[in-house]
Formats: structure tokens, sequence, C-alpha cells
């Protein structure tokens, strides 16, 4: 088993349940045989930053998963065919996994996730301001 | 001949390598590798901030993985 993650871009228009199926879809194929899943994150609507299928929109999925080779390309086989999904990229981040670090990674994601969640809370007002992060570029030239 | 200009220069150090802080070089931290493209998306190359060879590769790894899944554009700021 490899240890891969995807993000794949649905349709904006597409309401709730029509994302749950697809992503319901997508963790079968990736748990048949003995694969599974490590995490599984909805980011949401977010801007594109180029147009795709002439949408500037797009629902972004992140899924982090343990499986085999086979599965991996019937899921992207699937999103290829599937006229929801706008488009898919997977990254392979370990040649193989065993049950052990599989845990060990469900646990990071949890701590990752605590940590978002707490930063949102914070800057929760600074939030309206994030468009002007393209012009600050914090160099460390600044001190010398 | 004139002698050359002495151009005053810092040491500049990689800032992956001088911050343990720093988080590992990530393709779906958008807001981090913004600062090491210009405004037109392009890549800024490692003379410039002094990125060691191999953070900057990995730099570059991330910026172009980041563009396929349409975080970073490949070209320009009218749409982000």
């Amino acid at each position: 088993m490899r240890r891969y993650e995807t993000i794949y871009i649905l349709r904006p228009t597409l309401s709730e349940d029509e994302i749950n199926t697809i992503i319901k879809n997508t963790n079968t194929i990736i748990c048949t045989g003995n694969g599974q899943i490590i995490s599984l994150d909805k980011w949401g609507l977010r801007k594109l930053a180029y147009l795709i299928k002439k949408e500037s929109q797009g629902f972004y999925i992140y899924c982090d998963f343990a499986t085999d080779t086979a599965n991996v390309a019937e899921m992207e086989r699937k999103f290829r065919i599937d006229d929801a999904v706008m488009k898919y990229m997977t990254v392979k981040l370990a040649d193989a996994i065993t049950e052990e670090e599989i845990e060990t990674a469900r646990g990071e994601h949890e701590i990752a996730k605590a940590k978002a969640a707490e930063a949102a809370a914070s800057d929760e007002t600074s939030d309206d301001t994030n468009e002007e992060t393209d012009s600050e570029t914090v160099d460390a030239d600044e001190n010398d | 001949m004139r002698p050359q200009k002495k151009v005053f220069q810092r040491q500049k150090v990689c800032r992956f390598c001088s911050d343990p802080e720093q988080p590992k070089v990530d393709y779906k931290d958008v807001k981090a590798l913004r600062n090491f493209v210009t405004e037109r998306g392009k890549i800024i190359p490692r003379r410039i901030y002094g990125t060691c060879a191999t953070h900057q590769r990995q730099l570059c790894e991330a910026i172009k993985r980041a563009r396929q899944i349409a975080l970073l554009p490949y070209s320009g700021t009218n749409q982000r």
C-alpha cells in the first residue's frame, strides 16, 4: 500500500447532496481491498487562480489516504468521466505505509485540524483583509 | 582600470534552513508560497532571496503543483 493525497475540485453549482455522493463514491473506491482513508477535508468553495471549464470558483476536497495503485487509477478514471469533477491532482506521499503509521498520521491530522480551527477563530476579524496578503512580501532581508 | 565599486551585499541565508520554526515547503500553503512568486505569478529566482538549492527546488515543485490545482495562477493577477 502507498500513501497518497488527492485534491479534487467540484463544480460550484452542485448541491450538498451531490457533493456528498461524489465523496462517498470516491471513498468506496479508495477503500476497496484494504485501502484506508487517513483524512478527508472539505475546503469548501474557493476562488480559482484561473478559469477551469469556464468556472471561476470551485469546491475543493482534500483527501489523504493509503491504498493500492489500481484503486488510484480507477478513482482517476471515474474523475475523468464525471462531469462534476473539474480537476484533480494526486500526489504520492510515501511508497509504503504500515498500520501504525496510518494511526499516527490520523493523529497528526487531528492536531492540525484543531490548530487550524483555533487560528480561524482568532483571526476571524482579519479575514476580510485577506486580499492584501499579496503585497506584503515579508522578507528576512530587513534586519541587517 | 578603475577599482570596482564595492557593492554592499548582505549575507543571504536560506530562510528555511535558518528558521526551524518555518514549516516545511507545502504546495497547499498558498499564503507562504505567494511570498516566492512575483505579482505576475513567476517564481522568484533564488539569487534574490538566497534560498538554498534544496529548498528552492522544493519551492519550485510546490509552486508548480499549486498551479496545477488552481491555487496559484500560471500568469497574471487579474484572477485570484
